[in-house]
């Protein structure tokens, strides 16, 4: 006695395919970061506002010198953490001026921000109001993130949590080709 | 063809075209608002489980949740939009599936289903055909039929629903990791038991992390795990001994184990590092390098002691309750120039914080005590006693001496 052969070829068709599927997305590794920055390599995207000091500033205005963007919160433990860093960083490019700092509020009031500074210390340029745009043209999930940005104008690096002084003293080596 | 069942293909035809047209059209958005709740709905929260844009309120989703009004507000179309986000975030925060990739599944298999579904049936069917020939299997039909298309239907349904929920990296098997940033982020404010569970998540992605080692250390300790705190924390140590979070926790641990040396050692090491604010905050609140000095002193070992206290007012000369700490420890050597430096401490202490409850209290049973000076004593006793919050222990002392009445009774 024999069976329809049509049946069981589709039946093993279909199972081999599911088997196949499986067996790619099982091996696959985990997504580690899913949500991703494409800005590296790329243009800065446009940052312009008022710092708390009533100044204006347009990152377009610093092309020829290196710039650390960097986003942060005061109620971010971490953003605590890495501000001597910043401190640190700013003051060993001062007299060189090589590298300007700029730092921008992430979900944060402009107060807090003022105080934050006065607090701890830091004389660049502080975005605090208004700065959702900013933050979402930058593509910040979660602070502290930093971003270096080569003379040109482009986006060189992007560190992800608390930066640390010789980190970024190397980081800044790297970009340069030094 | 046989007529009846050209009709039973037009009806079936008919009833497939209207649900896919009831299910693919859209319902045009009556106001901004109304396309802002949808767009948002439409895009995953960056750093959620699971979440969109709509449903999370941490701060990433809330910022995107206002670029999306401003920008529906400036006559963007949902296209713009979605490349907008997708270029900023990445293709993963996009709910709707891509064409390509593994995602691309998400579109392909639905059909490849289907038609594998049909075939099945047409040769079920022609062998029905032969059955009813031969006079067999009548009442199995209908059964079998309607089996396999409720099998088809939930089979498509089910496939598209599990690929539309995984991104391009993940895998197929459950275990669907967040990034060790989201994981920390959900770990930090989670209760301690959730907060090891994650912290371990974060380990099995990323073994060296210190941060993950420590926290899970200390959180193993709050629940009362010292066994397998005290691991953790050793490693956060030796991988980055220039981490500070992880000083005050093994300090805190070491303290609680009794081995006041190595606390102190922690400690001191912590006062070398550039710790953030909130650092010294919580371990003035929670007094343990005076506990630890003071342990240290009460076990004959006054200099180990005094280096602790000394570390700590060589990073925060004004930190009074070290100074207060440090009075006090001299005046109990009872040597006469060891208190009379231990009452300038506390003098000192109290030039900067008049109302410091340990400097008042200690310096009332310096001058009760040692110094004969009763008015002095009730004096500090007073001001003391005005203080809100004063600490139990050092009340008693007081109480014991006769410069405090015991307010209990």
């Amino acid at each position: 006695m024999t069976r329809p052969r049509p049946v069981r070829v589709a039946a093993l068709a279909a199972g081999l395919v599911v088997a196949v599927l499986v067996g790619v997305l099982a091996t696959r590794d985990a997504g580690q970061d899913r949500f991703t920055t494409h800005l590296v390599g790329q243009p800065a995207p446009p940052m312009v506002g008022t710092t708390i000091d009533g100044d204006g500033y347009d990152l377009d205005g610093q092309r020829g010198r290196w710039v650390l963007v960097n986003f942060f919160s005061t109620t971010c433990v971490p953003c605590i953490r890495e501000h001597p860093e910043m401190v640190a960083f700013a003051k060993a490019h001062a007299d060189a001026d090589d590298v300007r700092l700029v730092s921008v509020a992430f979900d944060d009031s402009a107060d807090a921000v003022e105080a934050f500074f006065r607090e701890n210390g830091g004389g660049w340029p502080v975005l605090a109001a208004d700065t959702g745009t900013v933050a979402v043209d930058w593509g910040v999930i979660a602070v502290p993130e930093s971003y270096l940005v080569a003379p040109s104008g482009h986006v060189a690096a992007k560190v992800i949590g608390g930066v640390v002084h010789d980190d970024l003293e190397r980081l800044l080596a790297e970009a340069r080709g030094s | 063809m046989n007529p009846r069942l050209v009709h039973w293909l037009a009806l079936a035809l008919v009833v497939v075209a209207a649900l896919v047209v009831a299910e693919t059209a859209e319902r045009p958005a009556l106001t901004n608002a109304d396309r802002v709740q949808r767009l948002a709905e439409d895009f995953a929260c960056p750093v959620c489980a699971g979440q969109s844009v709509a449903e999370s309120d941490v701060p990433v989703a809330r910022t995107i949740r206002a670029e999306l009004a401003r920008m529906v507000d400036a006559g963007a179309t949902d296209d713009e939009v979605r490349t907008s986000l997708v270029a900023r975030f990445g293709e993963d925060i996009d709910y709707t599936p891509r064409g390509s990739g593994i995602a691309g599944l998400v579109w392909v298999l639905p059909v490849v289903v289907g038609v594998v579904a049909v075939a099945a049936l047409a040769v079920a069917v022609g062998r029905w055909q032969g059955d009813r020939r031969a006079g067999t299997g009548r009442w199995s039909r209908p059964v079998v039929l309607t089996g396999v298309v409720v099998v088809a239907v939930l089979a498509g349904v089910l496939v598209a629903q599990l690929s539309g929920s995984r991104g391009g990296g993940d895998t197929a098997t459950g275990d669907i990791r967040s990034s060790t940033r989201t994981l920390l982020i959900e770990a930090g404010t989670a209760p301690p038991a959730e907060a090891v569970a994650l912290y371990t998540e974060v380990l099995a992605i990323a073994p060296s992390n210190v941060e993950a080692l420590a926290y899970r250390g200390w959180a193993s300790w709050r629940l009362g795990d010292a066994d397998a705190a005290r691991p953790d924390l050793d490693a956060a140590v030796a991988l980055d001994p220039r981490y500070p979070d992880v000083r005050v926790f093994r300090a805190s641990q070491r303290n609680a184990d009794g081995d006041l040396a190595g606390a102190a050692e922690d400690l001191t090491a912590l006062d070398g590092l550039e710790a953030a604010p909130i650092v010294g905050d919580l371990l003035a609140a929670s007094r343990l390098r005076e506990r630890v000095a003071a342990g240290l002193a009460s076990q004959g070992d006054l200099l180990a002691a005094l280096e602790l206290v000394d570390s700590g007012l060589a990073a925060d000369p004004a930190a009074v309750s070290l100074l207060a700490e440090r009075g006090w420890m001299l005046a109990l050597t009872r040597e006469t120039q060891l208190v009379a430096l231990g009452v300038e401490a506390l003098d000192e202490a109290l030039a900067v914080d008049p109302d410091h409850p340990y400097a008042l209290g200690y310096r009332a049973l310096v001058r009760y005590g040692l110094l004969a000076d009763e008015d002095g004593a009730r004096a500090d006793a007073a001001a003391f006693a005005q203080v809100p919050d004063a600490p139990p222990g050092l009340a008693e002392l007081l109480v014991a001496d006769g410069l405090l009445v015991d307010a209990s009774g």
